[in-house]
Formats: structure tokens, sequence, C-alpha cells
């Protein structure tokens, strides 16, 4: 019996031990606990199907039970919804497709050259203190991890482990969850509206590419410049300025084109509406409006490519000195109710080799 | 050596591994989908703290320790965390119930709600501990709540489930 209790006190000693170890082991990036999550979820895998089929009936009558009203009341709502949106989706979709074009012909990135894997949510978080689901593609489907993981509305999250026919998926609203964004907003000051121009009134060219060196043909104009790291292309002007026609031209204010603040998307756990918190101290709350939309910014070091929609400002909070205001966001993806997801194929550099 | 197969797989131990990964199936399926006022009951929790009920203090740890590895497996949180809490829980159950010399059985009901739930003010402490910051908020209580009152009504039936996966037996004429 005394012998017994020696070896329940080493094994006790050894497993806590061993706990603090793997904590600082996975805390320190290692890949040998992401091995070990691999093994377990391969032996975890069948039974956890197992025990998914035979238990699906108690938790589909949970939910009859708990939602049958919500349903009805949410489905009576969203026909009404999808009635209203069917022809602003057509116009919709035609600004998006000139807007890739317009990407595309410039050389910039975008979404639509992405390749993409469908998948399914299986599996809501089993803790209260973690904000994840569980999908049904794997590494054998290509997904990896750190990969964005997008629903019909926007951004919902990012892959953070990876098992051969299912990942984990971190949730945006999940604490530990961080994202560089930009806010895109617009002034809303009126712009100018000017007189026509007489002929001779019109800006010259070479007036208007003052610090460049300008050689001008009959129709094309071919710039070159001093400007390290600037190389303009052939700008086409026609040999003779023509004013206006007896109409008014307007001209947008500068203050009047879309302003782009760039912070960092951080959640707050379920049911907290995530917060944006600005890089530049110097941004100010009154240039940002409550329904401004909030897209990922990219770049080579962040962690979904530009221009993901991840939903709009719906508080901005001032703060006092020369912090920056903090803004609350509303999502577009209702993470509540997750069914179908897509996963971008799109590594980040700082994921990659995970 | 094929004795000494037969005897680990017969041990406390090996069915204490295949039970915790039935629970945590359980908790993983039925338990994940079924949250009551938004929370998930922590089913595996519930279990570790009838294994510390039902047994000494470091039944409750270890087993706490191992089902806690298991939990860690398949989360995304640090492997070793969930470890560490449902030792604490285990061990805390059995600490609960020494002062009582013969317990009666609301009150091992009772014990294994306050264990469990003290788990769900762990967790969110030892994340913070480790710098995983954001869940120590009021949301907590919710959690606790719906664990003890869980843990009241799933006890009577874990706790025979644990004592029968503890249980040593005696093999008479072995060393």
């Amino acid at each position: 019996m005394a012998q017994n209790k020696t070896n329940l006190r080493r094994a006790l000693v050894l497993l806590a031990l061993a706990s603090v170890f793997f904590i600082t082991l996975d805390l320190s990036d290692s890949s040998s606990t992401s091995q070990i999550r691999r093994v377990f979820g391969t032996v975890f895998a069948p039974i956890e199907n197992i025990s998914r089929v035979v238990t699906r009936p108690l938790s589909g009558a949970w939910n009859a039970f708990r939602e049958y009203d919500d349903v009805v009341a949410e489905n009576n709502r969203l026909q009404e919804q999808v009635a209203l949106q069917e022809g602003a989706a057509v116009a919709a979709a035609a600004s998006v497709r000139l807007s890739q074009e317009l990407l595309a012909l410039n050389g910039l990135p975008t979404l639509a050259g992405i390749n993409s894997v469908t998948a399914q949510v299986i599996g809501e978080t089993p803790t209260n203190f973690s904000q994840t689901v569980e999908i049904n593609q794997g590494s054998n489907s290509g997904v990896k991890v750190g990969m964005p993981v997008l629903n019909a509305a926007g951004l919902i999250g990012k892959v953070t482990e990876v098992f051969a026919d299912r990942s984990l998926v971190m949730l945006v609203s999940d604490p530990d969850y961080a994202l560089s964004v930009k806010v895109v907003t617009m002034s809303s000051r009126t712009p100018i509206t000017l007189p026509p121009l007489e002929t001779q009134d019109a800006p010259s060219v070479d007036s208007v590419l003052d610090t460049a060196d300008t050689t001008t043909s009959s129709s094309s104009t071919t710039t070159t410049t001093t400007i390290l790291g600037f190389t303009p292309s052939a700008t086409t002007v026609p040999a003779e300025v023509v004013a206006g026609a007896g109409s008014n031209i307007t001209v947008p204010l500068a203050s009047q084109l879309a302003v782009r603040e760039t912070g960092i998307l951080e959640g707050r756990g379920p049911g907290v509406r995530p917060i944006v918190r600005f890089l530049d101290a110097s941004t100010r709350a009154s240039a940002i409006e409550v329904g401004a939309p909030i897209v990922s910014s990219g770049g080579s070091r962040s962690l979904a490519p530009p221009d993901v929609v991840i939903g709009v400002v719906s508080r901005v909070v001032e703060r006092l000195g020369t912090a920056g205001p903090i803004l609350e966001i509303d999502l577009v993806a209702d993470l509540s109710n997750l069914s179908f997801l897509r996963v971008l194929l799109y590594q980040p550099i700082t994921e990659s080799g995970r | 050596m094929f004795d000494r197969i037969i005897a680990a797989a017969a041990s406390r131990w090996f069915r204490l591994v295949l039970v915790s990964l039935l629970v945590l199936s359980l908790q993983t399926t039925l338990f994940s989908e079924v949250r009551p006022f938004g929370y998930a009951i922590q089913i595996l929790a519930i279990f570790v703290a009838c294994a510390g009920v039902t047994h000494d203090v470091y039944v409750g740890a270890v087993a706490g320790l191992v089902s806690g590895f298991m939990y860690d497996a398949i989360l995304a949180t640090p492997l070793g965390i969930s470890a560490l809490v449902l030792g604490v829980v285990g061990a805390a159950a059995a600490v609960m119930l020494q002062p009582f010399r013969d317990p009666t059985w609301w009150l091992r009901l009772l014990v294994v709600g306050v264990a469990a739930a003290l788990g769900e003010v762990v967790t969110p402490l030892l994340k913070a501990v480790v710098g995983l910051d954001g869940w120590l908020e009021w949301r907590i209580l919710g959690a606790l709540c719906v664990t003890f009152v869980a843990a009241m009504m799933f006890a009577a039936p874990m706790i025979s489930l644990a004592r029968w996966t503890l249980r040593e037996k005696v093999i008479y004429g072995s060393r």
C-alpha cells in the first residue's frame, strides 16, 4: 500500500512537470507539440466520429427545443432580406468584377487569384475559454496553419491546427486573434464645383508635371523623373487641351478622397465586439465615421491577403492624450451560425513552415 | 513479458485512458453543442472531480492530469494547461471531502459541483499566467454556475463510472 502511494506520488510529480514542460514548449512554437496533437487526433478521430453519430439525435433534440421559434422568426426575416438584396447583389457583383479587372490590369493582388477549399463546420469549441470551430478539411486538401478562413459574408478567422482530414479554426472574436486591418472612410465635406474652363486657362502639361522633365509629342507624354523608386507610366493626353463645353467640372477635395487608417484588429471573446487599435497615434477620431468598412490591410507579413471584408465601425471610442481612438467593430460574418466556410490557400510568411 | 502486458491492459490506469477517451468524445460532440445559456458543460471536469471524490488526492490529481493531457491534445490552447487545471480539480475534490469520515451522497454531489466549477475559474487564471489574456471577465460567473448545476445533475452516474474505472483489483498470490 505504501509502495503504491509512493508510485502515485512519483507519477503525480512527473505529470505536473510534464505539463509545465509542454506549456513552455508549446508557447515557444515547437513543432513537437503539433506532432503529439496529430498523433492523438488520428487515434481520437474514429471515437469522436462514432460519438457524434450516437449523440446526434440528442443534440438535434436540444437544438429543436431551444431554437425552433428563433429559426422561424429568422427565416421570415431572411426571406424579406433576400428579396431586398437580390437587385443590389447584381450591381455589387458588377462593381466587384470591375474592381478586380482594374486591380489585375495594374498587377495588384486580388482575392480572385487565390485558390480556396470549401469546408463545413463539424464541431464547436468544447470549452468556455477559446473561440474555435472544427472544419472537415485538413492537410489532405492543402490546408495549412495560418490560412485565412471566410464565409459568404467575410473573414471569420484563421487555421490554427491541421490534421489529415480536419482543422481547427480560431475565430476573429478569440482574444488571441490579431490582424492588421485598414479603415476606409470618406469625408462628408462637399466637393468644389468649378465653372467651365476657358482654353487659355487650362493648365499646361508642363505646369502639372513641373517636378519632372517632360517631352511632349502630339498625343502621348513620356515622363522621366529623378524621384528615387518612382517609375511613372506613359501618360496619354490630347494634343490640345479642350475645355469642357459649357459644363461644370466637379473636383473632389483632397480631404474627400478615401482615408485609409491602418490598425490592429483584436478579438475580445464571445458576445463582445472586436476592437481596432491604431498603429498611428495621430489618427483623429473625427476622421472615422460609424459605418466605415474595415478590410484586411494585406502586406508581406499580414495573416490575410488585402481587402478581405471584415466588418463595419459600430462605435468610435475617443481617448484622451496622444493615444488614438479605439473602434468597436460589427463583424459582417455571423460567428454564432457558421456552416460552410472557404479556406483561402494563402499561407502568410509568418506562419510558413508550421 | 506477455503477463506484464496483460497486467498493464487490465490496470485501472489503462481503463482510465479508455474511459477518458469516451468522456472526451462526449465533451467534443454532445456537450459542445448543448450549451445552456451559451456555456459549454465541462463533463470531463465533472468526471475528474468524481474520481477525486471516490478516491484520494493522488488518484484524483493523476486522473485529472491524464484526462487533461488528452483534452489539451484536441484544443488549440497550449499543451498542458487543461492537464494542470484538471489535476487541480481532481485533487481539490478529494481534499474537500477529506474532513468528512463518512460523507453523505448529497455532500459528494456538492463537492463534485464545487470542484468542477473551480476548474472554470482556474482555466482563465492559468491562461493569463502564461500570457493568454482576455478571458478573465464576468462571464466566468456564468460558466461557473452552469458547470455547478450540470455537475449536480451528472454527478451520480459519473461517480459510479469513476468508481468502476479506478477500482483496484486485488490479485491474491501476486507480489
